[in-house]
């Protein structure tokens, strides 16, 4: 079972083109649900990012458990990315979309198939495994995409708008899904969202980012809605 | 032509009349290659069959066209990936060198070619090793003139499926454990295989029918270094013009079958 840790972010600075990040800092606790809000171009999905590893920050520090991920590629971080719009790679089927981060280390084909179905049992898409992601609709990819990134049993969830280009009922089904698989799991999770409705159902706490700064952190109202 | 839905097409006149060059131009094309397979006689296909010469030129064009393909796309593939991801000081200089081949006539080509291998370096790499020359009029020289003007061909038709392809696809494969090697050869590779067809495609087509910088670099040795456009001009030039016009044949035949497995094996959005 995927274990919560906590994640650390101490004064972040960033600076892309004209846009800078500034002295981010806060903290996600181990298994919390915590939701990142603000405008476009806040820098929300560049601060998954750089939790990530795809970018270098100029200063400050990432930790996971008070583990450093300076200089950690993002292929040894450990961290479950759930990008907008899913982002599933054309050629493979769900199945081997799934399978991607446990093929990749090298786990044999048996004990792998018996990971994704155990995942995709979970989140009720196993009917879906030999189709490809063009026939899928959008929650389903977003579904696929989460058992993806969730496979290898991350030590953290980042979630960029997983809804934001779902329909409106599909976008409640996907939420509840997220609600429940984390609850599950209790995989510490950091999810950028723009819906208000969203951020109620399931936000432990919520953080407001503009123009590259923290400006707030809250309590959510989870179960308001 | 087939409209895209239904059986009434609205834009029936207008597709027909933008639909006149094309059925002029397939005409044109028709037609000459018509007047080539037309123009042959039994006895000039039995002359040119039994020729040992022309044999061996057949068999030296296919293999060495095919290896400076390989060798062209094997090069297109990381150069490529690099121009279509990075942005490096100088970026625009370099790319526009590796357009010379492109637009360079293929003689100059062949010229700067035979000019390098008269500076004191070229000697060496030419004879350094072996004393009767590893390019200067030997085959190996044919597989470098083809690789130099099909390497530009392949590059540019490759970078273009690599920039297609979303970077996200890398981005999201290296969080999921993925090293670049794994990203690059798992995620990125499959997702532009038509871009690789048609780079090798475009390459090949490219190479198989060139003439003068081969012939300046490697002359026209008969059974040595004597390929099918070879073929074409020393027949010519000795008035046999019917042989020529056999040799003509069989490259149009080789060319449409390459052609036809190529596009079977993808290259769907750049080829066809």
């Amino acid at each position: 079972m995927v274990k919560g840790r906590s994640i650390d972010i101490k004064a972040l600075c960033f600076r892309i083109g004209s846009f800078i990040m500034q002295d981010v800092t806060f903290q996600v606790h181990g298994g919390e649900y915590f939701v990142l809000t603000g405008p476009n171009g806040a820098g929300k999905s560049l601060l998954m990012k750089l939790i990530c590893g795809l970018h270098h920050p100029l200063s400050g520090s990432i930790c996971i458990d008070d583990h450093p991920l300076d200089g950690t590629p993002p292929w040894r971080r450990q961290i479950g990315y759930v990008p907008q719009d899913g982002v599933l790679f054309p050629n493979r089927s769900v199945s081997h979309n799934i399978g991607f981060g446990l093929e990749v280390r090298g786990m044999p084909r048996r004990e792998r198939d018996t990971i994704i179905h155990r995942m995709t049992d979970l989140l009720h898409i196993t009917h879906l495994l030999d189709r490809l992601p063009h026939g899928l609709s959008g929650g389903e990819r977003q579904k696929v995409s989460l058992a993806r990134a969730l496979v290898f049993e991350p030590d953290v969830l980042l979630l960029d708008e997983p809804v934001s280009a779902i329909d409106e009922q599909a976008r409640d089904e996907v939420c509840q899904e997220l609600y429940r698989i984390q609850r599950t799991l209790g995989v510490t999770t950091l999810h950028i969202s723009h819906n208000p409705l969203e951020t109620n159902l399931l936000a432990d706490r919520v953080g407001v980012l503009d123009q590259g700064r923290l400006l707030q952190v809250t309590s959510g109202n989870k179960g308001t809605v | 032509m087939t409209a895209p839905s239904g059986t009434g097409h609205p834009y029936r006149s207008f597709d027909l009349i933008l639909s006149v060059p094309l059925v002029l131009y397939l005409l044109v094309i028709l037609g000459l290659t018509a007047g080539v397979f037309i123009s042959i006689t039994p006895a000039a296909l039995r002359t040119a069959l039994s020729d040992k010469a022309l044999v061996d030129s057949v068999a030296l064009s296919i293999g060495t066209s095919l290896t400076s393909t390989l060798l062209a796309v094997s090069v297109a593939v990381p150069a490529g990936y690099v121009l279509s991801r990075r942005r490096f000081p100088g970026y625009v200089v370099v790319d526009t060198i590796l357009d010379i081949p492109i637009v360079l006539p293929p003689l100059v080509m062949g010229l700067s070619v035979l000019i390098f291998f008269s500076t004191p370096l070229g000697r060496w790499i030419d004879r350094g090793i072996w004393k009767e020359g590893l390019f200067v009029y030997q085959p190996l020289g044919i597989v470098l003139v083809q690789f130099i003007v099909g390497a530009a061909f392949a590059i540019r038709v490759i970078k273009s499926g690599f920039e297609s392809l979303d970077p996200r696809y890398e981005q999201v494969a290296m969080t999921l454990g993925a090293s670049p090697w794994q990203a690059f050869s798992r995620v990125v590779l499959p997702n532009v295989v038509p871009a690789l067809v048609a780079g090798a495609v475009i390459s090949w087509a490219r190479i198989f029918g060139l003439f003068g910088p081969v012939l300046l670099v490697c002359g026209t040795m008969r059974s040595r270094t004597e390929i099918m456009p070879t073929t074409v001009f020393l027949e010519t030039s000795i008035g046999r013009i019917e042989v020529a016009l056999v040799v003509g044949a069989m490259m149009i035949l080789i060319s449409m079958t390459t052609l036809i497995v190529f596009k079977r094996l993808g290259g769907k959005g750049y080829l066809w």
